[in-house]
């Protein structure tokens, strides 16, 4: 007999299972509506496009599991788990529709069970019951026993493994004693039939069997309904809002600033109240808010952000868990309207009591923390936001990043003074190269050097190996020589959005003047701004490629021959912004494998997953704060450990920091850093 | 509250010193290509001085400058610092004129703005640093003027300057209307931020010429001029670099202070 067709203490089970229902299903509710309208307190935003695609990504990522397993690591096998836990539990919760909700709630029983379709149906259960279970004894002994630093112990982790592990158990003892109540003798579901052919043998009275199947089926309606109201209230809201979250993620770039629009400018500025940028929570994007729901606290970006690493006091988890917090806290003071009160004298402020304004600036923009996230947290752009309104509202910032800012306003470009000896245009001096503006004929490929290549000299070094190797290898390309001015990067992600953008039409105009069609970078910073960002203000008109991907292209066919052997044994950093923000990892290495002789030892952190060199978000000017230690010695542990004669990159920042890393270090005398194009020089034939 | 802030548009300082070239025959500056000139820090200072106040006490800010057309560049990055007008002085009866020609000029320029409360100029130059156009231009004005101001710390009827005194600082009142000559203790220029950086950039920069402001050919006549420029020359710095060592840091550093001792 089905436990809701009987009756209890006079009461129809009917009426207490639906009562139960409606009870949990309006906390529910309730719950997720006022989490829905916190979330709305955020600004626009269009994550609405190309929906087609968006559900696909969620599709083949969360089904998969490939959210979890990408990060699974020698190290690190969690993901495993979670994959295991989650296709385990799908099948519970599909079982509960049609168990519970359809057989049970709208009385269905007749057809749904004691029937083939329960049989194959529970045996499936009974395998997903299983790898639940191990799961969960998985995750406890990670969590209580072997913890690794990126979990930390919460309370609310043991909560939800004892409910998940006790439904488990409480599936079997349903499964079991209502087999061995109704007498039958099977061999299917595997697990249930064996208990109850224990229970059977045991004598127990089919009665008592019965009973204890239907207590135990009643305990485990209660628990899931607990659960179902305990999850929005719980850090397992993730498992509601990452589906979500990861349908809204950012398509185009991997970091999406928006442009701050002139006429909302003007409309603050005639009121007289500049408030740019995130001094507030709703000052986020709806996007931003749901980031916050979508946080399983699993501890991945913690342990891969630099910051950390080295032991400042940021962590992209915390950050992301205290703005939570912070949502969670003003938020119904927001919704009940006083939002002028709370906004203007709220309890705590944002900048400073909630994320500390050091915090702010100690992140390096490297995107470790987004690319290990599961659930596509987009943690970056909000420090960047918190950055422009300390920037552009509050003229508060590191004396540092104020130099740099002074000089990317007054002078163009972020070098100036004592830190630059050269002038922009120096190293194109006898290099024969076609300067636009004095070349007459026409050239629609530009070789974009940028400032660091163009001005300091050791890049410059650098710039001059590429120089030669593109004439060698008969590309056609102009430059712009003194006439080049900063992309806008440093500026961008140091918050300084206006210079910003001054920058990118200026230099869309320039590259709209010359008909360009082909920008050619040299670094990784300016690659990714001419190409993920430019389009927004109009720059669509033109390829951008990195030079490892031409010079890649260029010996593919054949027009740049790697014959001079090399002995030695290299190792690769690869740059943030090209191997994580534009996945270009593949071209580097293929063009270091096809240079004779030459050995190739790849560290651990690599590809997408690299770390950070420490200077990227306008750290090349921005002191960096005391921690344990700096961030380019942890990378230079990493590549003294591959024991590599020669560490190449291909981006002008880490070949800075990889050489001063080297020197602090002390080890100059066995160990190298070379940009990749000097490399490509080397082993050119150049006869 | 109206405020007029003189400013001057200079070679940029951070040139590094190799890239410096003369001309022996006329006797100026050749600025390296692809350099572009950036305002005086000093009267980047005043600018901001002017700013502190206007953000205390309300009112306006003008902006002068004698120089190339280029010169709105640096009027527009005042505005964008918070100034709310400016003007270009450009003429060429205007080039090369001496800390007296450039003060008549600014003079006249200030007489056609008309009311103000108090004038601000940088201490001095960062090109030529003679540090005169200031007392000069009080002088034509017939007003006070206080030099070298690291804080204004009021203004009424007075205001109230704070200056720098080879031992320490004193404070100076003076009837408004006043000239305040300011120097970079006042402390850091803000970074311009915001709608005024975009708005900034897209202003028409009035330029004025001689007749505009009503200056007169005979006072700009170089044959008046107070001062004669007789020679230009790049000084050449020797950098000597020697290593102190010492089996002990302590002993490198008593080693140093003895070498340093014996310098004296
Ligand atoms: S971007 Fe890099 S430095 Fe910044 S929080 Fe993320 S991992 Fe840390
Ligand atoms: S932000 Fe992402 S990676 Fe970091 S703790 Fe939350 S879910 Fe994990």
């Amino acid at each position: 007999m089905s436990p809701v067709s009987a009756t209890y203490w006079g009461i129809p089970g009917y009426v207490i299972f639906w009562v139960l229902f409606v009870i949990a299903a309006g906390l529910f509710a309730k719950r997720i509506y006022f989490l829905f309208r916190l979330m709305r307190l955020g600004k626009q935003e269009n994550r609405f496009d190309h929906m087609g695609q968006r559900i696909k990504n969620v599709l083949f990522v969360i089904l998969p599991q490939w959210c979890t397993l990408r990060s699974v690591t020698k190290k690190d096998l969690a993901g495993i788990g979670h994959a295991l836990l989650f296709w385990g539990f799908s099948c519970f919760l599909v079982s509960y529709i049609v168990f519970i909700g359809l057989a049970e709630g709208f009385g269905l029983y007749p057809w749904l069970m004691g029937n083939n379709f329960e049989t194959v149906f529970s045996s499936i259960l009974d395998i997903a019951g299983l790898c639940v279970m191990a799961a969960m004894i998985w995750a406890a002994i990670r969590r209580y026993i072997v913890r690794p630093e990126r979990l930390e112990l919460s309370v609310e982790a043991g909560v939800i493994m004892v409910l998940v592990f006790s439904l488990m158990v409480l599936h079997f003892g349903i499964e079991g004693f209502g087999l061995a109540g109704s007498g039958e003798t099977t061999n299917w579901p595997p697990i249930g039939s064996v208990i109850a052919n224990y229970l059977s043998s045991t004598g127990i009275s089919k009665n008592t069997l019965i009973t204890v199947s239907q207590g135990a089926w009643w305990l485990h309606y209660l628990v899931i309904l607990g659960f179902t109201v305990y999850i929005p209230r719980s850090k397992h809201l993730h498992i509601l809002a990452s589906g979500a979250n990861i349908l809204f993620k950012p398509l185009a770039s991997k970091v999406v600033l928006e442009p701050i629009p002139l006429e909302a400018l003007e409309a603050m500025e005639s009121e007289g109240s500049v408030d740019l940028g995130a001094s507030k929570i709703q000052d986020f994007t709806w996007k931003d808010l749901l980031d916050l729901y979508a946080c399983t606290v699993c501890g991945r970006c913690h342990v891969s952000c630099p910051a950390h690493v080295s032991g400042k006091t940021l962590s992209p988890k915390e950050v992301i868990h205290d703005l939570k917090e912070h949502l969670l806290e003003e938020g119904p003071g927001l919704l009940a309207g006083n939002a002028q009160a709370t906004s203007e004298s709220p309890a705590k402020t944002m900048i400073g009591d909630v994320i500390a304004e050091e915090d702010i600036w100690a992140c390096t923009t490297c995107g470790a923390c987004q690319e290990v996230c599961p659930v596509d947290i987009e943690h970056v752009r909000k420090i960047i936001k918190m950055r422009q309104n300390l920037v552009l509202a509050q003229n508060k910032m590191p004396e540092s990043a104020q130099l740099m800012l002074r000089n990317m306003q007054t002078r163009g470009n972020p070098w100036a003074g004592a830190q630059s000896l050269r002038l922009r245009g120096d190293w194109t001096h006898d290099m024969g190269l076609k300067i636009l503006g004095q070349y007459e004929g026409r050239v629609d490929t530009l070789f974009w050097v940028g400032c660091t290549g163009a001005l300091i000299d050791r890049n410059v070094e650098a710039t001059l190996s590429l120089t030669r190797v593109l004439k060698a290898a008969g590309v056609d390309f102009g430059v712009l020589g003194e006439a080049e001015p900063c992309c806008g990067d440093p500026a961008r992600r140091a918050g300084y959005e206006f210079q910003f953008q001054i920058s990118a039409e200026e230099n869309i105009e320039t590259f709209k003047n010359y008909n360009i069609k082909k920008i050619i970078t040299s670094c990784p910073h300016c690659y990714n701004t001419l190409k993920n960002e430019y389009p927004r203000y109009g720059g669509d008109f033109f390829e951008v490629v990195h030079y490892t991907e031409l010079l890649a292209d260029l010996i593919t066919r054949g027009k740049l021959k790697l014959t001079n052997k090399l002995n030695t044994l290299l190792t690769y950093h690869d740059p943030c912004y090209l191997s994580r923000y534009n996945e270009v990892f593949r071209e580097p290495r293929q063009i270091i494998e096809g240079i004779p002789n030459a050995k190739f030892k790849e560290m651990e952190r690599s590809k997408n997953t690299t770390f950070c060199c420490g200077g990227g978000g306008g750290h090349m000017w921005i002191e960096e704060q005391h921690g344990t230690t700096k961030i380019n010695h942890v990378r230079m542990d990493e590549v003294i450990g591959t024991g590599a004669e020669t560490v190449v990159t291909s981006c002008p920042y880490c070949l800075q920091m990889l050489e001063e890393g080297i020197e602090q270090k002390g080890v100059k005398d066995s160990l190298k850093a070379k940009d990749l194009a000097e490399l490509v020089e080397e082993a050119m034939n150049q006869s | 509250m109206n405020i007029i802030v003189c400013v001057k548009q200079v070679l940029d300082p951070e040139i590094p010193p190799a890239k410096f070239k003369i001309d022996p025959e006329t006797k100026q500056v050749i600025p390296p290509p692809g350099v572009p000139p950036v305002i005086s820090v000093y009267d980047e200072r005043a600018v901001e001085a002017a700013c502190r106040l206007k953000d205390k006490l309300k009112g306006k800010i003008t902006v002068i400058s004698v120089g190339s057309d280029k010169a709105a560049d640096v009027i527009k990055h005042a505005i964008s610092m918070g100034a709310d007008e400016g003007f270009v002085l450009c003429d060429p009866a205007f080039e090369n004129l001496d800390s007296f020609g450039t003060a008549y000029v600014l003079s006249k320029a200030i007489q056609k703005i008309g009311a103000y409360d108090l004038v601000l100029c940088g201490r001095q130059a960062a090109d030529w640093g003679a540090g005169q156009v200031g007392s000069i231009l009080a002088e034509i004005l017939a007003i006070p003027v206080i030099t070298l101001a690291c804080d204004i710390e009021g203004v009424d009827t007075n205001v109230r300057v704070k200056r720098i005194v080879s031992d320490g600082y004193e404070i100076v009142e003076a009837p408004l209307p006043s000239l305040v000559t300011v120097s970079s203790e006042i402390g850091l220029p803000r970074l311009p931020a915001g709608v005024r950086l975009m708005m900034a950039r897209k202003k028409v920069i009035p330029v004025w010429k001689a007749q505009d402001i009503g200056a007169e050919a005979s006072q700009l006549d170089k044959g008046n001029a107070h001062t004669e420029i007789t020679g230009l020359s790049v000084p050449t710095r020797k950098i000597e670099c020697e290593i102190i060592t010492g089996a002990t840091p302590g002993e490198a550093a008593a080693n140093l202070a003895s070498k340093l001792a014996n310098l004296i």
